[in-house]
């Protein structure tokens, strides 16, 4: 910029935020200042001016990104580059979507495979509580009745990652429709059962979705990044492996854990129902989340049902080395 | 090894651009006036800007890349939701035949209040230049208007800053010289 002819008052102030800028030329800076020295309503305006910018830039310095956007943005940015909590549907292209895409397709779902984890899982299970009297009032025949099919693991995981991940950005928080009492009245107010034990996590949906040929009351919650699931659904006769559902519940077993490609689901059973949590956490934050965050809804879902006439038989047929 | 080239870029993505993320709301939120919206177009210039980054020359300006982007983003929006939007501001400008003095007392409640009620057209060059720093260079390539348009702007925005200020000033009982 041009340093004018005669530099006098009006001159000076077309150019001073110019100046303040540091965008004109070293010539006119130099005309500025000494017209400055000389002019002491000028030298005011400059002050005056310097101060306006500094409480611009303080007060517009307050205005910060929340951190919940924040961690969203860390977040898509990541599933978009293929990496972090949600990247499975992106990372390694092709290999993803080869053979372990596959494995979510009903048709194709490896029930060996699936069967497998389980009763290694049960088996693990049994194993590490092997002293506990709750699990030694059930016997080996009564374990393997509670052992879930490989159709609700993968209907579990698959409306996980087929769902939740839809909702990873949602502004929450959410509220279950009330139509859910259409499916299941005891899930009414899910989201509030279910807030006792969750804590550290943020609701964003609550809602009744299918997976499979499977409908499921299915709360989304993220955490750092991470998605969890709490899913309840009917303990019904495609839940159970053995094709029928025992007149007991699974509580005094505990979860049934299982993992299916990163996604670790622990799950519970009640005389009716069965509450799942899924996550793409690490199996340790996992297992560590499954108790906290259905335990409430096991709860609520057990006095639902013991309010409802039902009653859990035979849990305790024979205590065989007591 | 793709893969890694892919890691090794988004942990610069992360370091780098994501450190432009509050410069980058404090604008959005200019352009949006709406904390939400700002937030929307921030995520998706970002996302934008990674889709991208593989051609970013590194050790070029980034902030300046980034404000493009968002401007870009920002423009499509607005031509997808009000195609017939036509900067009436510019008319509004015209009119300014007073520059007030600065005034001396003001409180940040004021100045913010200020900046708020002028035109979003002038509003943010303004920010762009005296809160962000950005030359005037920068400011046309980011807002994609001539470097004269920028300058025209920045003059207008600063004279209605000035004229809401003094406004405030006088009701508050400060005098102002006129």
């Amino acid at each position: 910029m041009k340093p004018p002819v005669v530099m006098d008052c009006q001159n000076f102030k077309e150019l001073l935020d110019s100046y303040l800028c540091g965008e004109l030329a070293v010539e006119t800076n130099h005309t500025m200042l000494c017209h400055a020295e000389r002019c002491c309503v000028c030298r005011g305006e400059m002050a005056a001016r310097r101060r306006l910018r500094v409480s611009l830039r303080s007060v517009c310095s307050k205005e910060k990104m929340s951190d919940l956007a924040m961690e969203s943005l860390r977040a898509r940015i990541r599933a978009e580059a293929g990496v972090g909590p949600h990247a499975a549907r992106t990372v390694n292209g092709k290999w993803m979507r080869g053979w372990f895409a596959g494995l979510f397709k009903p048709w194709f779902l490896t029930p060996a495979v699936v069967a497998l984890l389980l009763v290694a899982a049960l088996g693990l299970y049994v194993l590490r509580r092997g002293n506990s009297d709750d699990v030694r009032r059930l016997t080996p025949e009564q374990i393997k009745a509670l052992e879930l099919s490989g159709s609700l693991m993968a209907d579990s995981a698959s409306g996980h990652r087929g769902c939740a991940v839809h909702f990873v950005n949602a502004a929450g928080p959410a509220e279950m429709p009330d139509s859910v009492r259409e499916y299941d009245p005891a899930c009414v107010g899910l989201e509030k059962i279910a807030a006792e034990g969750a804590g550290g996590l943020l609701l964003r949906a609550a809602h009744v979705c299918e997976s499979g040929d499977r409908k499921f009351a299915h709360l989304v919650y993220t955490r750092d990044g991470g998605l969890v699931s709490l899913f309840v659904t009917v303990r019904d006769c495609r839940a159970l492996k053995s094709g029928a559902a025992p007149p007991f519940s699974g509580l005094s077993l505990g979860p049934q854990r299982f993992t299916l490609d990163h996604i670790a689901v622990g799950a519970y059973q009640t005389l009716k129902r069965i509450v799942l949590v899924a996550s793409d956490l690490s199996e340790d934050e996992t297992g560590a989340l499954v108790e906290r965050l259905a335990s409430p809804v096991v709860e609520h879902m057990r006095k639902a049902e013991a309010g409802a006439g039902l009653e859990e038989q035979a849990v305790r047929p024979k205590r065989a080395e007591d | 090894m793709e893969q890694n080239d892919k890691l090794r870029r988004l942990e610069i993505f992360e370091a780098d651009a994501l450190g432009f993320s509050t410069q980058l709301f404090r604008v959005a939120l200019r352009v949006c006036r709406d904390r939400e919206q700002a937030e929307d177009l921030i995520q998706e210039t970002y996302l934008q800007a990674w889709r991208s980054f593989h051609r970013f020359e590194i050790g070029t300006n980034l902030r300046a890349w980034l404000y493009k982007i968002l401007f870009n983003v920002h423009y499509s929006e607005v031509r997808r939701e009000r195609p017939e939007l036509a900067p009436i501001e510019e008319v509004i400008a015209e009119t300014i035949a007073y520059d007030p003095p600065t005034p001396q007392h003001l409180t940040e409640e004021e100045v913010l209040a200020a900046l708020e009620r002028i035109p979003r057209d002038f509003q943010v060059p303004v920010v762009l230049a005296d809160v962000e720093e950005l030359s005037y260079r920068e400011i046309a390539d980011a807002l994609q208007i001539p470097l004269g348009t920028v300058m025209s702007r920045l003059s207008r925005g600063r004279k209605l800053l000035r004229m809401e200020l003094a406004n405030y000033a006088r009701g508050a009982g400060y005098q102002v010289a006129n």
